[in-house]
């Protein structure tokens, strides 16, 4: 039974460099936003593994690590499931994918969230385990704790009202 | 010269690249299988409190974690000379079923399934576990789910954590079982073997009452005529957790049999120019290329391999259904890489019985979980089990405890040659000039890869916007002629 009906979720590993900044926002974010009435998550894990930490949630907020074509270390992304294409991993149990493990809590009627947000991180270095971020990631890491904090504040602003309504 | 690439490597753990160089004619020269290995966790555990490592390794991969902390705690047993107490060790291999009974269910419905229930070269669409679904029935996907997740809850009973596992302390476990967890466990572990037999059955009406099925695993170009390696108990019967390894050659001889602080004796490991994953191979014979046969040192560790170096199950139901499989595929050895889908559901069913026996064990409850440690910590090997092979772990510490060095051969690596030379016989067999290569194609290529159940960079998992992608041209002795990065 869950506690709240938001959950935010770091997924990420802590000692593979920057693939640890979703756990490390996660853990920090927690006690410091206005609204105290939610779930916080950390682990390494996706796919299938993830329907059982996401169900019976309102709204599920990921925080990720996300290397783009060209990208900035350092940027935060807003995105929602619809965002991806069937590459998406967002880690995996063997590499069923996210929308695929959506689509098929969905198929089989599990309480899945009605809101799946995603924040992801630009990151550098997630091949060599170190339990350090790289350089660039940890000059920026104020910048990007400040940024997530702002955009999990405003999605959390958005559903406050509609889970009231439910 | 015509090159298909594969990229990435559908429903692979990690990110992976199969690159199928063809000759003018359009038949298949040579096969490269490629891995973005994660790098440096052996030097990350230098300098580090050895009894903090089988907490540590579980990071090592979020699918074999369980597997990794076994291993760890084994060698962190070796390491203080200590045994642990009967009841820990029933407690560690208890948790150690239950991961089995997750993991080979997980790969048989979502990975293994949709290539036969759906049709090898069904749309990729619908060559998911939806589709599976969509032909079973939401009843048995529902099943599926709840029988994982129940197994997950004992992981997560037993070791603090499913995934994050903190469960061995040298010499122990943290935690005991109550006489109501037992009953609780013992319900669920019943199950377990009711839908273990359920699975089976569904692999006995989709797969083998198939003839177009029956004759791809048998005839198909999934052939490949190698060692085999696994742990085997005092009686040569399969175990997961404890015993020593044997290995028995492509005739079913035995090769070796040997205790985990001797595998150096037997297994060395290679590095090729292209791959950061190393390819390990039987010292004795000696690594002659990736070839196959007797005076080839390249071996296989897998559920079949497992099966193929035991004289048996050792649980009841297990071993009826073993005997099943080698005489339907005509006897031990059997080198078709496919039936490693049989061979781990029969490995299902056994560990679904061995978690029954464990559970109604009267020891298991007992308070005494911790051996007392009398000697020096110096060095240690531990070996289990993994569903993807053979897992070494190998720790050399100064007298405090702090680890100096470690090796680990993960189970997925003893394979790694294996896969190469599986994925070159499929497409050579597949792809032939005047066939059109279309997508059904590249996936049954995929297919003889995907029944290693492979699973290399582990716990990477970063949102994939463009994954980085290496693609190199080589001439028939093997020399970069062009190099192409994106990045």
């Amino acid at each position: 039974m869950n506690r709240n009906k938001i959950l935010i979720h770091g997924i990420g590993n802590e000692i593979l460099t920057d693939d640890g900044i979703g756990p490390k926002l996660v853990k920090r974010l927690e006690g410091n936003l206005s609204k105290k009435e939610i779930d916080f998550k950390t682990a390494f894990l996706g796919g299938l593994e993830l329907l059982d930490y996401i169900q019976g949630y309102h709204t599920v907020i990921f925080i990720d690590a996300i290397r783009t074509r060209g990208g900035i270390p350092g940027t935060v992304y807003q995105l929602s499931p619809e965002n991806f294409n069937t590459t998406i991993h967002l880690s995996s149990v063997h590499d069923v994918s996210f929308l695929t493990s959506v689509a098929l809590g969905k198929k089989l009627g599990l309480n899945m969230p009605l809101f799946i947000h995603i924040i992801a991180v630009e990151i550098v270095e997630d091949r060599m385990f170190d339990d350090n971020f790289s350089p660039q990631i940890r000059e920026k890491y104020e910048e990007i704790f400040n940024e997530v904090k702002e955009i999990t504040e405003s999605i959390l602003a958005i559903n406050n009202a509609d889970i009231a309504e439910n | 010269m015509k090159t298909y690439s594969i990229d990435p490597i559908t429903r692979l753990e990690g990110h992976g690249k199969i690159e199928i160089f063809c000759a003018d004619d359009g038949d298949v020269e040579n096969v490269y299988f490629q891995v973005p290995e994660l790098r440096g966790f052996e030097k990350f555990l230098e300098g580090r409190p050895v009894e903090e490592v089988s907490q540590i390794v579980t990071k090592i991969c979020g699918v074999c974690s369980g597997c990794h902390h076994m291993a760890a705690g084994k060698a962190t047993d070796a390491v203080f000379g200590v045994r642990p107490t009967p009841t820990a060790v029933k407690l560690r291999e208890l948790f150690l079923m239950a991961h089995y009974v997750h993991s080979h269910i997980a790969h048989f419905y979502a990975l293994a399934a949709p290539d036969f229930v759906v049709g090898p070269t069904a749309p990729p669409a619908e060559r998911n576990i939806l589709g599976v679904i969509a032909k079973v029935g939401i009843e048995i996907g529902t099943e599926v789910l709840k029988q994982r997740r129940i197994a997950q809850e004992i992981q997560a009973l037993l070791g603090g954590h499913q995934t994050h596992v903190v469960m061995n302390t040298p010499g122990g476990v943290r935690k005991g079982l109550t006489e109501a967890q037992r009953k609780d466990i013992e319900e669920k572990a019943k199950g377990f073997i009711e839908f273990a037999k359920f699975s089976l059955k569904i692999f006995n009406d989709v797969v083998l009452s198939n003839k177009y099925y029956v004759d791809i695993i048998l005839n198909g170009p999934y052939s490949l005529k190698i060692y085999s390696m696994g742990l085997v108990d005092e009686n040569n019967k399969v175990n997961f957790y404890d015993g020593k390894v044997r290995v028995v050659d492509p005739e079913g001889i035995e090769h070796c049999k040997y205790a985990a602080e001797d595998y150096r004796n037997w297994v060395e490991e290679r590095v090729e120019s292209y791959s950061y994953l190393k390819y390990p191979y039987l010292k004795q014979v000696g690594w002659k290329g990736f070839v196959e046969g007797k005076n080839s040192g390249v071996y296989h560790a897998t559920p079949l391999a497992r099966l193929n170096v035991a004289d048996g199950m050792a649980t009841p139901l297990a071993q009826e259904h073993y005997e099943q499989m080698y005489e339907t595929l005509g006897g031990k050895p059997v080198h078709a890489t496919l039936a490693m889908h049989w061979a781990r559901l029969v490995e299902l069913l056994y560990a679904s019985e061995r978690a029954l026996e464990l559970v109604q064990d009267k020891e298991i409850t007992c308070p005494d979980i911790q051996a007392e440690l009398p000697n020096v910590p110096k060095e240690g090997v531990g070996i289990v089990e993994a569903q993807r092979g053979t897992l070494t772990h190998h720790y050399w510490t100064d007298e405090k405890g702090i680890i100096t060095k470690a090796n680990i051969i993960v189970g997925t690596t003893n394979n790694n040659a294996a896969i190469s030379m599986s994925l070159k016989k499929a497409a050579q067999g597949l792809i032939k000039k005047g066939i059109i290569v279309e997508e059904g194609i590249l996936n049954m290529v995929e297919m003889a890869f995907r029944a290693y159940d492979p699973c290399f960079s582990c716990a990477t998992h970063s949102l994939p916007g463009n994954m980085p992608l290496e693609v190199i041209f080589r001439d028939a002795k093997g020399n970069i002629t062009r190099q192409v990065k994106r990045n």
